[in-house]
């Protein structure tokens, strides 16, 4: 229960449909100097999860897991972009944070389900797309494990989130008409750069000056911390060329950001690492849909040989534009179930 | 859940029905008026307001005159440290407040409140056994402090600061002495005749009465400022229309714990003996920390080594068991409390231990039932 408006609708949910719920809000880092003390008990997001759940009748409890999602989700968050890549940290919440250390207190608990508020369904130990297109969460939920999927509970993701904020301000919950949260929840203000200067030495590469130079090798300025671009990004790149340009690639050895016109920002081929599957992995030639970025269509694409155990290759069946190491690559079958996925590289 | 133990009694209390009898009068419709009217409504409330001043001023060996009545232990600390320092600060006197390790927070961030204002807070430290380092209170004393606090019982482990020979050494300085009693009054002796010319926190909400209300004990004028300003009331110490309900509540509550002082603290020590001897029967592994030196009688501080307490305290919750680790403001992150750190407790037997406290409503059958419930919880959750 983050406080939000979803995850208090599924637990509500969850109790009218008769199950023996816990509500459970994980901290997960220090919210900085407005809270003296870190005494958690009076954030807000933290009260607002505490009063749904005296509201609907359950107990709540704060867990603490700075320590846990400092590891798993903050260090890979910072060594990606140190790297130049753009990474997702919300996918490793949900694969480490939530679904594997939350699941273990759930284990202790004799829980025999663990319910969040996301927008997906669960149906027969698989995961499909949440009903509200706009909301569909399960782009970010390909890293869990896959035995875990049977004892997921999503009561939202058979919702519209117009139904979900109904269903709120029916029952009166105080978080009824909370506004969603866009942003990293750990990086305050979107300004994720603060976050790296706080994680990383100040003569990090990612964040010291590097040149600009085009897909022909040209050097046509300068940057200063290549962790500010990112693939298909205009802002902040020198003007002055016939047509526009956007940032090709990356290439942290050498501090270069590579800069290019929009025709060579597609791709027609994803690379996944960090594999993993929660169906039956896909064989060479075969086809799914996959889906390079939050909230972008998934076009059609066929696995390239030859395939190995960690690592899959995608060829994609119509360009796709920006696609972006760090990012996730989502294999989607029929009817919107998800398959597997894994980082792009 | 068939049963529900409730433990967490430094935490606060259940209000006593002899409380709920002497303020339902007030909650009536004879007993609201302002205690500073000249009226009949007036009249009664500050009766009732002077009555329950006589019974903390003789509860705690003191002059009526010298009970400043408060919103609670934290506005009684901030009082002495703040309003102690700035009379100080006026009458020309160092604005030098000390305070010693193991202090409640409100006594601690009001010294540094002191410090933020341009004056100066040192931190006292304490032995292994929670007692203030004797040579550190005699250094401060003499770099010339005018507040010196050290808290009678320690909230967190019990320990009882031997508050009469550091009463006597600030007396022989003319520093004014404060001392936070809250977890003291009920539980150990605990009157202005041992601690002489001390100042003295106490509150309602942990005998029994409601929150919000607490006093000081301020046995000499002039040596706190007020930190409000107003009315008048209460000689100008505290302004404010006086909270009637709660003032009630803590004179009946401060009268009886101390009336049963003797029998509370035999019950409480034969339940705490009976919890820790029983737990570590069944879990070797359990130790009591925060016991080296003299301690009161109502708190149990176990750890589990290995398990994290903030999940055993959940676990116990969803079994009915109520308690807490270490000061509630803290729970939700399982750092060492800054009491552990000063006692250097072992951080890995700090970040497992729970806190049990009792009052004189707990019964030997609450504590044999902990001592089935508790072992197997620990067992699932102790972690190589």
């Amino acid at each position: 229960m983050s406080g939000g408006v979803d995850s208090s609708v599924a637990a509500a949910l969850l109790v009218q449909q008769g199950y023996e719920a816990i509500g459970v809000t994980l901290k997960l880092f220090c919210y900085g100097d407005e809270v003296p003390d870190r005494s958690c008990c009076s954030l807000d997001s933290i009260a607002d999860a505490a009063s749904v759940a005296n509201n609907i009748g359950i107990p709540h409890y704060v867990l603490d897991f700075e320590d846990k999602f400092s590891e798993a989700v903050i260090q890979n968050f910072v060594s990606e972009y140190s790297l130049g890549r753009t990474p997702i940290p919300c996918v490793r919440c949900n694969s480490f944070t939530k679904f594997r250390d939350l699941l273990q207190h759930a284990d202790e608990l004799d829980c025999d389900y663990i319910a969040t508020g996301h927008y997906a369904v669960t149906q027969d130990g698989a995961l499909y797309r949440g009903i509200d297109p706009v909301k569909d969460q399960t782009y970010f939920l390909w890293g869990i494990d896959r035995s875990v999927v049977s004892r997921m509970l999503t009561p939202v993701g058979n919702l519209t989130k117009s139904e979900t904020r109904t269903i709120a301000r029916e029952l009166g919950l105080v978080t009824a008409n909370k506004q969603e949260s866009v942003e990293i929840c750990f990086v305050p203000n979107d300004d994720y750069i603060s976050v790296l200067e706080q994680h990383l030495p100040s003569d990090a590469p990612a964040l010291s000056v590097g040149p600009i130079v085009t897909t022909a090798g040209e050097v046509v300025g300068e940057h200063d911390g290549y962790a500010r671009y990112t693939i298909g990004q205009r802002r902040g790149l020198p003007g002055g060329f016939s047509e526009a340009m956007y940032v090709i690639s990356i290439v942290p050895e050498d501090h270069k950001v590579i800069v290019g016109t929009a025709n060579e920002l597609f791709g027609h081929r994803v690379e996944l690492s960090e594999l993993n599957w929660l169906s039956e992995p896909l064989e060479p030639n075969a086809t799914c849909q996959v889906q390079v970025r939050y909230r972008s269509p998934s076009v059609p694409a066929r696995v390239a040989e030859p395939r190995r155990t960690d690592t899959l290759a995608l060829d994609l069946a119509q360009p796709v534009r920006a696609i972006a190491p760090g990012q996730s690559g989502v294999m989607y079958g029929e009817r919107g179930k998800l398959l597997g996925g894994g980082v792009i590289r | 859940m068939d049963r529900l133990v409730y433990l967490d009694n430094a935490a606060t209390t259940p209000v006593r029905p002899e409380v709920r009898a002497a303020i339902a009068p007030f909650l009536g419709d004879e007993g609201f008026g302002n205690p500073s009217s000249a009226h009949r409504f007036g009249r009664t409330a500050r009766a009732a307001v002077e009555q329950a001043r006589q019974q903390v001023a003789s509860a705690m060996g003191a002059n009526p005159r010298h009970v400043v009545f408060t919103s609670g232990g934290t506005e009684a600390d901030n009082l002495a440290l703040l309003g102690g320092a700035l009379a100080a600060r006026s009458r020309g006197a160092p604005f030098n407040v000390a305070v010693s390790a193991i202090e409640h927070k409100a006594v601690i961030d009001a010294a540094k409140a002191v410090a933020a204002m341009g004056g100066k807070a040192t931190v006292l430290p304490v032995e292994g056994s929670g007692l203030v380092d004797s040579n550190a209170v005699a250094q401060a004393l003499d770099s010339g402090v005018s507040v010196l606090s050290a808290m009678w019982v320690n909230n967190e482990f019990g320990v009882v600061q031997d508050v009469t020979a550091l009463a006597r050494m600030c007396q022989s300085t003319n520093t004014m002495f404060h001392t936070d009693a809250v977890q003291a009054v009920g539980k150990v002796p605990c009157s202005l005749d041992r601690a002489p010319g001390a100042c003295l926190s106490i509150s309602g909400h942990k005998i029994g009465g409601l929150k919000g209300c607490g006093a000081l004990i301020v046995p000499r004028a002039n040596i706190v400022a007020p930190l409000l300003h107003g009315g008048g009331q209460q000689r100008g110490v505290r302004p404010g229309t006086e909270n009637v309900v709660g003032i009630v509540a803590l004179g009946k509550a401060v009268e009886l714990a101390v009336q049963e002082l003797g029998a509370t603290a035999t019950h409480v020590a034969m339940l705490r003996d009976n919890l820790e001897h029983g737990l570590r029967q069944v879990l070797p592994q359990a130790r009591v920390i925060g016991d080296s030196g003299s301690r009161a009688p109502h708190i149990a501080y176990i750890s589990f080594p290995g398990v994290d307490s903030s999940t055993l305290l959940m676990h116990l919750d969803l079994a009915g068991i109520c308690c807490s680790s270490g000061s509630a403001c803290n729970t939700g992150t399982v750092t060492a409390s800054h009491v552990s750190t000063a006692m250097r407790i072992p951080n890995d037997l700090a970040v497992s231990a729970v806190r049990f406290s009792f009052s004189k409503y707990n019964t030997e059958q609450e504590v044999r039932h902990v001592i089935e419930v508790l072992p197997p919880l620990v067992e699932k959750l102790t972690r190589a």
